[in-house]
């Protein structure tokens, strides 16, 4: 199917933006699918041709993102988060009950009429606002999210969507308006949030928006730098390094630099820097603009998530209206400066959160992830030196630099300096985001601000920083949410993404969904991830299905502690600690569970099918 | 040796290179750590974590991968500790949990890294019980390679080496996870010319060679008839010489595979050299020796074929040796081309020895300096060779030369070659090069280290002056280069540390070849020494030289005109030598034609094949002898036809592009009836009638007497007897027997012959514009011609050229047809009708058609013109007389 020319010409424009054409190849290829509804092998060939790349290449490439169809779909394409933050809010009965109104029976369908498809998919940053279930529809690159998921509203929604069916779907996310949030009094990052039009300029310049970045040309990059090291703030996407370090760790003289900000918001239980983009987009870019001034790039890239279509919008539109106020473009605010930002979609996965793989995707590559040395900062995109920070780091930025390093450090504690935004989800009565100083404990968070578990449950398990992290028990409720502590708690504080799990919740049901999600989020890379994570999925679903042995938890615990040791890539020891955690804590729910599931212990036969024959099944040679 | 750093394994220390990955240093101090990503010629990755160490670091120790460890000073590596050991196990555990274990019918058994590293480093007991994942395992990826996606465990080896090696990136993962799958494009099946070297390199399994696949077991057992014997040995595609492993069992070729030699072709093959088997035992072989009888070839016994043989040319060489010519093979070893040439001049008394693109072409003999050369230089410029097509194994050094080592490449070709991709694309016209290199040249003449060399050397003075009236802006009028581009090489050349000229037969033959050939000389007097070189094009045109199947040259390139030579060799060979240079191939037919030629002897040759005016050229002859493995057109026509043994059936040494002597010893027992070429000669030897001691050779020329009968010295028992001859009587070869030539070959150095020492004048000619022949055609090598060589393998069909007449869209445009149609295209020697294919490579004004196709059209159209022919196209108008394309 050819091409229209104005595609062409769209995706020839794209190209020149970059530095590299082929970092268009992920753009290129949304605008293509909504021209021609999916990604078939001769669009692939036809892009090829365009990039001057193999057809290979551009098909190892779809093959990577989920994003992208290989597949025609219904007119909508429904899909719904079923991880365990959803899960723990209802996300399979909402499930069933999709099935049911439309009619079909597995995930992957498409009803007779051919408008819908359904899919399950993973976490969507949705989790304080979930179930949720992102719709996509035919003909239209943006998706639109629909939250606050009920079995009733469900059913609406399916009637809305068949009645609007000519009409176009709205980004805006159903229902309108920021998640639950709170926290302290006043708010830093989220103060705006909430005012109207929060995320125009006009009205963040009335909040005196952008005098950070006055302040900061004023300065020099070193002085920028030694403010952010001198303010202790560290990284908010999980690993927590200090930011003004890895700043200075850009090579002297080695030009152009490259700053990327790390929008790939994917950890489960996150959904902080959906919401600073959403309502409050001017603030991160104020970030961006320092940062790039502090390590003289000129030109950053926002890396977002494909999913995250509405603060897509909302970030393209402010990237629009910055540059139409000389916040960005040549010579910004007279100072000589010049900087580009450019805000680029991923197409789902998971990995690409991981800053390397992030670098391959932006490159227009599958998003495994990259040696380390060499790290980014010396060699990262187009093998220059790049800065990788986290939106919610970058947000930081101006209120550091307006207020100054002592102001901030009067935040959180000595090691952990500054406020926080936590999320909560699970069962708690009030999910949503806290902004809060670090130290905070835990019991303070779940009960004082997110309002107590659901009908008062006692605390089972709570997972403090997003999916990746082994989970605390309840008598780790007082423990300060700061790096330092959560570590000595026995896990870590990652993207502060709090999941809160209660007495009556089946734990091997939480891990069941765990691995499920590192075994579809695997880059596929290295062996321990690859096979390993298929290979715990196998056992834990076993042992739910009722075949379990006692010692299939002696098992994934020597598996996964090979995972955790050997990987690649962090991905690895993410993908484990979570059930390792849940075992180490709950071996004897665990254990009764399978004693009542499985009594005699017995396991299925081994299926072996090996073929002995040369000759079965070996096709003509010609391959035409 | 550069600097070394000193690193402690398991508590022992080792000096090793510094800067290399820590695997590598391992193996250099015996210490296999095993791997399956990391590949001594690949980039490391660190995918599989097979290759897990601890290291010591300031933080304690810590699990790495070998293979992405550079080794450094006082590096602690601990590799059998308890950790890493487990590590390595459990890697294995993971990769064997999904692995499909069938061993027994897998065609990697046996020489398989994944079963050795079970073995050595593998867990006790797999503690996998769930159901396997299953995936494709015949999984196609072109018709000469099968993917079994269970037995891959991605490591990519096969991925990077398309990327690092071909830059053709046809294979990606898909999908991602456990469900991750190497994979081509749906619609776009593997096609790299090496692309089978991806079968060597997988470390499990997974890739396997769809021509051998299930035809052999890697491993020797049983009695000896059944046992696989690897055979090391060369390939005879092309002038590289690609050191090869056949593999044979029951005296049938089972697999091909590469065979290292990092001087040659390092680890590399390409895909005719791997898959091309088919013509070792093809039913197409000529079974027994034929004889004419009324007109019609019989079957006969060999005895009867060779004295027909012995009585035909005997016959003329007492009437007038003179009417008397052999044609030799550069396709053929070294020994049996000897013996022809001394056959022929001592028993038939003739210089009439050549082969094709031998006499005819102007080549340099010392080849290229060595293929190390492409590896150290820094600008390449090709003329008139198609690297990707004619040396695919060659090409990919020039290709990562270019891409790795940062070379700048120009290519100066009358067609935009693959080759052109990786540089300047210098267009030029067939026989137009001289015209380019002179403006060239006269660019460079006034700029340092050139001018220089023309104050230095004999004849530079008047060289510069006469060089400069070939203005640039005149060239670029002619074929469509620009000054620029021109200025810009010489400004290239002028800043090169290492530059390379490399150029192939094309240029230095036909109308042109003089002044070519002087250019190029003068180029390498500019450049230096062996910075420009002739790219052979068979597997032993080299060889071919050196032995002397040349008109005008004795073995070891010795004038066969200068009498103190012709005496040396009348003391090696106790005969005299005829004193006159004789025919070269071309000159042979065209004697044919004439009259002046009675009786040829063809051995691996195919002169009918050049088209209509030699078959008729070969239908005068009186005698016509050929020797050949199949019923080639010239053997149609023969009077003998005597069934000759592939180069596997006998031993026999090739020489290389590089002049590197390599041994090709006998893999099974000659098929059928056929024999070895030089067994062959050496019995037609035998049979030649003994003259009576005082008769001269010659009629009517007295007083030349041979001391002994000839006969005396053909007294071969082994090929090894005649390379032992040969080492004493080419100066190049001295010292050189089988043994000392090893597995790796031998080199003989470039200053045993002439090279240019002073600068020459020759002015090309300028061809004028002919209105009924508008059209230049362009005739190239392809790698997958159509050969039997190649069409006896079933595999190769879908990838052979097609038979086809290339031309620019635009000329296609104006001649108002439509791609595919059929077209006439006439020179003034014959007429083809091919299907028209666009092709924006070939330039306007320029038609392309591939050496041996099927009625070889391009043959027929050069006649016996060579390069630069004109040609027109037509579309319309009275039948075509039309070359019989179906042979």
């Amino acid at each position: 199917m050819p091409l229209s020319e104005d595609v062409v010409q769209k995706i020839h424009r794209l190209m020149a933006r970059y530095p590299q054409p082929r970092s268009a190849l992920g753009p290129a290829l949304h605008l293509v699918q909504r021209e021609v509804g999916w990604i078939s092998p001769e669009v692939e060939e036809e892009i090829a041709a365009i990039f001057h790349l193999t057809p290979a290449e551009v098909h190892a490439f779809v093959g990577f993102y989920t994003m992208y169809y290989k597949s025609p779909k219904g007119v909508y394409h429904l899909e719904m988060c079923t991880n365990v933050s959803c899960k723990l809010r209802g996300a399979d009965e909402v499930a069933q009950r999709l099935f049911q109104t439309l009619g079909v029976k597995e995930w992957g369908e498409t009803t007779p009429d051919g408008l819908f498809t359904v899919n399950e998919t993973e976490c969507l940053g949705s989790c304080g606002t979930g179930p949720v279930m992102m719709v996509r529809k035919r003909g239209q690159e943006l998706p639109r999210y629909y939250e606050k998921l009920t079995p009733e509203r469900v059913e609406q929604i399916v009637e809305e969507l068949k009645a609007q069916v000519d009409e176009p779907l709205p980004v805006e996310p159903d229902p309108m308006g920021p998640a639950h949030f709170g926290g302290m009094e006043p708010k830093v990052l989220l103060a705006r949030v909430n005012k109207p039009d929060s995320h125009r300029i006009d009205t963040y310049l009335a909040d005196g928006g952008y005098e950070a970045l006055r302040k900061a040309l004023s300065m020099t990059p070193e002085e920028v730098i030694e403010e952010v090291k001198a303010s202790g703030l560290r990284g908010r996407g999980g690993a927590g390094f200090p930011a003004g370090v890895k700043w200075s760790f850009v090579p002297k003289d080695v030009f152009p630099r490259y700053l990327v900000c790390n929008a790939d918001e994917s950890e489960p239980g996150t959904f902080k820097d959906r919401m600073l983009m959403e309502y409050d987009p001017h603030q991160v870019i104020e970030g961006i603009i320092i940062a790039s001034y502090a390590i003289q790039a000129e030109k950053a890239f926002i890396y977002i998530r494909g999913e995250y279509g509405f603060p897509y919008a909302r970030l393209t539109q402010a990237v629009q209206e910055a540059y139409e106020k000389g916040f960005l473009g040549e010579n910004i605010l007279g100072s000589g400066y010049s900087l580009d930002i450019i805000v680029h979609r991923g197409a789902g996965a998971y990995i690409c959160g991981e800053e390397t793989a992030l670098l391959n995707s932006l490159e227009g590559r599958r998003g495994h992830p990259r040696l380390k040395p060499p790290f980014p900062a010396a060699v990262g995109v187009y093998g220059k030196p790049t800065i990788i920070n986290n939106v919610e780091t970058l947000s930081n930025v101006p209120h550091i630099i307006k207020h100054g390093a002592q102001w901030y450090r009067q935040f959180g504690t000595e090691k952990s300096p500054g406020f926080r935004l936590f999320g909560v989800s699970g069962e708690v009565r009030k999910p949503g985001l806290y902004e809060l100083p670090h130290g905070v404990t835990l019991r303070e968070l779940i009960y004082d601000y997110a309002g107590g578990t659901l009908d008062d449950r006692p605390i089972k398990a709570i997972i403090p920083g997003g999916l990746s992290m082994p989970m605390l028990t309840a008598d780790k409720l007082d423990t300060p949410l700061d790096f330092e502590s959560v570590q000595a708690a026995g896990s870590l504080l990652g993207s502060a993404g709090v999941i809160v799990i209660c007495e009556g919740t089946s734990l091997i049901d939480v891990m069941e969904r765990t691995i499920g999600f590192y075994r579809e989020e695997s880059c596929g890379k290295c062996t321990p991830c690859r096979e390993g994570s298929a290979w715990l999925e196998k056992i834990i679903k076993r042992i739910k299905n009722g075949q379990g042995r006692k010692e299939d938890l002696d098992e994934i615990m020597r598996l996964s502690s090979f995972i955790e040791q050997q990987t690649f890539c962090p991905f690895g020891p993410a993908s484990v600690w979570g059930i390792r955690s849940a075992i180490t804590h709950f071996r004897e729910e665990l254990e009764a569970y399978i004693e009542q599931t499985n009594p005699s212990g017995e396991v299925p036969p081994v299926p072996v099918r090996p073929i002995y024959r040369p000759d079965v099944g070996e096709p003509a040679k010609e391959r035409v | 040796m550069g600097e070394r750093v000193t690193i402690t394994i398991d508590g022992k220390e080792y000096q090793v290179p510094a800067g290399i990955t820590l695997t590598r240093a391992a193996e250099m101090v015996g210490i296999d750590i095993p791997i399956f990503c990391d590949h001594p010629r690949l980039e490391p990755v660190g995918a599989c974590r097979q290759c897990l160490v601890e290291i010591e670091t300031p933080r304690g120790t810590r699990l790495t991968t070998a293979c992405t460890t550079p080794v450094s000073d006082g590096l602690v590596v601990h590799y059998n500790s308890p950790r890493a050991k487990a590590a390595r196990e459990a890697t294995l555990e993971f990769i064997l949990a999904h692995h499909p274990l069938d061993c027994p019918i897998c065609d990697k058994g046996g020489e398989c890294p994944l079963q050795d590293q079970a073995m050595k480093h593998g867990p006790a007991e797999s503690h996998f019980i769930e159901e396997k994942t299953h995936k494709n395992k015949r999984h196609p990826l072109s018709d000469l390679i099968m993917l079994d996606q269970e037995r891959c465990v991605v490591c990519w080896r096969c991925i990077r080496y398309l990327e690092e090696w071909e830059f053709k990136p046809q294979l990606g993962l898909y999908h991602r996870g456990g469900e991750t799958v190497i994979d081509t494009h749906p619609n776009r099946p593997l096609a790299a010319k090496t692309s089978g070297n991806i079968i060597d390199i997988c470390p499990v399994g997974a890739l396997t060679n769809r021509v051998a696949r299930f035809q052999y077991r890697p491993w020797s057992w049983g009695p000896p008839s059944r046992t696989l014997e690897p055979v090391p040995t060369v390939c005879v595609h092309c002038s590289l010489g690609c050191n090869l492993q056949v593999d044979v069992r029951t005296h049938r070729v089972r697999r091909i595979k590469a065979r290292e030699n990092s001087a040659v072709n390092d680890m590399w093959i390409c895909d005719k050299g791997r898959f091309a088997q088919g013509f070792f035992h093809s039913e197409e072989r000529i079974r027994q020796p034929l004889v004419r009888e009324n007109g019609e070839l019989r079957p006969a016994t060999w005895d009867e074929a060779l004295q027909r043989v012995v009585d035909g040319l005997y016959r003329w060489a007492q009437e007038n040796p003179e009417a008397v010519g052999a044609m030799g093979s550069p396709k053929v070893g070294n020994e049996a081309n000897y013996l022809l040439q001394k056959f022929f001049r001592l028993m038939v008394d003739t210089n009439n020895i050549d082969h094709r693109w031998g006499g005819d072409v102007l080549a340099d003999p010392r080849g290229l300096s060595a293929v190390e050369a492409i590896h150290q230089a820094d600008v390449i410029v090709l003329v008139g060779v198609d690297l990707a097509e004619e040396m695919p194994v060659f090409a990919n050094f020039y290709k990562r030369a270019v891409r790795r080592n940062n070379a700048q490449a120009f290519v100066i070709h009358p067609r935009r070659t693959e080759d052109a991709d990786f540089g300047t694309y210098i267009p030029v016209l067939p026989g137009s090069e001289a015209l380019l290199l002179n403006a060239l040249m006269a660019l460079m003449v006034d700029q340092e280290p050139f001018a220089a060399q023309t104050r230095r050397l004999p004849g530079g003075r008047d060289f510069v002056t006469w060089v400069k009236e070939h203005r640039p802006e005149d060239i670029s009028a002619l074929v469509g280069v620009s000054q620029e581009t021109l200025e810009a090489l010489a400004r290239t050349l002028a800043e090169a540390q290492r530059p390379l000229v490399l150029y192939g037969p094309d240029v230095v033959r036909g109308f042109q070849a003089e002044a070519n050939r002087a250019a190029l000389d003068n180029l390498e007097l500019l450049l230096g020494k062996d910075r420009v070189a002739y790219i052979a094009p068979d597997a032993n045109s080299v060889g071919a030289r050196d032995m002397g199947v040349l008109p005008h040259r004795l073995p070891g390139h010795q004038d066969v005109t200068d009498a103190e030579v012709r005496e040396r060799f009348r003391r090696y060979w106790g005969s005299e030598v005829p004193e006159e240079a004789g025919l070269t191939y071309q000159g042979m037919l065209e004697a044919a034609a004439d009259g002046r030629l009675k009786a040829l002897f063809v051995m691996g040759a195919d002169p009918a094949d050049e088209g209509p005016w030699a078959e008729e050229a070969l239908k005068a002859l009186d005698v016509l002898v050929v020797q050949d493995v199949f019923m080639t057109r010239t053997a149609l026509l023969a009077d003998v036809v005597l069934p000759a043994s592939t180069y596997a059936e006998s031993d026999a040494t090739f020489t290389n592009v590089e002049r590197r002597v390599q041994r090709a010893p006998r893999a099974f027992r000659p098929e059928r009836d056929s024999r070895p070429d030089w067994a062959i000669l050496v019995d037609l030897a035998k049979r030649w009638p003994i003259r009576e001691a005082g008769e001269s050779k010659r009629k009517g020329r007295k007083g030349k007497r041979a001391r002994r009968s000839p006969q005396a010295r053909w007294n071969y028992t082994r090929p090894q007897d005649v390379l032992r001859e040969i080492a004493r009587v080419v100066p190049q070869y001295e010292g050189l027997t089988w043994d000392a030539l090893g597995e790796g070959g031998r080199q003989w150095p470039t200053d045993r012959v002439a090279r240019p020492r002073r600068f020459v004048q020759v002015t090309p000619r300028f061809q004028a514009a002919d209105p009924e022949y508008p059209y230049y055609l362009v005739a190239e090598r392809f790698l997958f011609d159509h050969t039997k060589m190649t069409r006896t393998t079933e595999e190769l069909h879908h990838v052979l050229e097609p038979a086809v007449v290339r031309m620019h869209p635009e000329d296609i445009y104006d001649l108002g047809i439509q791609e595919g149609s059929t077209v006439e295209v006439v020179s003034r020697h014959a007429s083809v009708a091919l299907p028209v294919q666009a092709d924006e490579r070939v330039q306007r004004g320029t038609v392309a058609i591939a050496y041996s196709l099927p009625g070889s059209p391009a043959e027929a159209l050069m006649g016996p013109e060579g390069p630069g022919v004109m040609v027109a196209v037509r579309t319309t108008g009275p039948a075509p007389r039309v070359v019989n394309i179906l042979d």
